[in-house]
């Protein structure tokens, strides 16, 4: 692993491109900033395996079906003590 | 005037919409950066379920939990940058209700369904922006839904 020391406003340029500059510094953290086109995916790390994993939450109902989900979920439904109906409604925000 | 539209959504049908219950991810979601516009829906039948369907796809659509009917002790912690991009301006304790709804996407697992209780979908309940939050719930972590309908922390 390449490691350099950067102050708050220096920066390290990736291929030629993307540039990552240190806005702040505190006691335990950094803050970054990048400038790269629009194309080009920053995420944080942790980002990508929760990608994954929604990629996989967007399974759920591709693969087991409004059905499926119902079968799945039927002891919360009996809970919730909810009276069944057929329609589909939108959530009052 | 709020106008209608309808969502011809693979999954549930056909749903009238308006862009009062329209939520806004500037971000998107990880894994669907390009989804920009989504919807909640309730089908009665299978409350508490909240579906997430999105506006900009309609084979895109994400069944949830409100995550205090799997933790009911459930407290959010919101980062800066998640406070940020949900455009609440001071650092006050939100609560989750009033000020925001935190929606857990239910993930297959195995015969079951399993929660990521630290990246749930944080709606600000103000202006429908909604994110993705990381480490949203400190170590809550994962449950999963087992034998008898209850929720169970698996890590």
């Amino acid at each position: 692993m390449l490691v350099l020391r950067r102050r708050v406003g220096e920066a390290i340029v990736i291929g030629g491109e993307i540039e990552i500059e240190v806005i702040e510094i505190s006691r335990t953290r950094v803050k970054l900033g990048v400038r790269a086109s629009r194309d080009v995916s920053v995420l944080r790390r942790e980002a990508i395996a929760l990608a994954a994993e929604n990629r996989m939450a967007s399974d759920l109902i591709a693969h087991r079906g409004q059905q499926g989900v119902g079968d799945l979920l039927r002891l919360l439904c009996e809970i919730s003590g909810e009276n069944p109906q057929a329609e589909p409604e939108r959530v009052d925000m | 005037m709020t106008v209608s539209e309808i969502i011809r959504s693979t999954h549930l049908g056909d749903i009238e919409w308006n862009s009062g219950c329209e939520l806004f991810l500037p971000g998107g979601l990880p894994g669907f950066e390009e989804e920009h516009r989504m919807i909640p829906v309730e089908v009665p039948a299978q409350r508490p379920l909240v579906f997430l369907q999105s506006l900009d796809n309609p084979d895109t659509c994400f069944v949830s939990l409100p995550v205090r009917t799997i933790d009911p002790g459930y407290r959010i912690l919101l980062s800066e940058e998640d406070r940020s991009a949900l455009v609440f301006e001071t650092d006050r304790e939100l609560s989750i209700g009033a000020d925001v709804l935190c929606l857990a996407l239910l993930v297959p697992f195995e015969n079951t369904v399993q929660a990521n209780l630290n990246a749930p979908i944080v709606i600000n309940l103000h202006n429908r922006h909604c994110i993705q939050a990381l480490s949203a719930g400190g170590a809550t972590g994962y449950f999963r839904l087992g034998d008898g309908g209850r929720w169970e922390s698996v890590c």
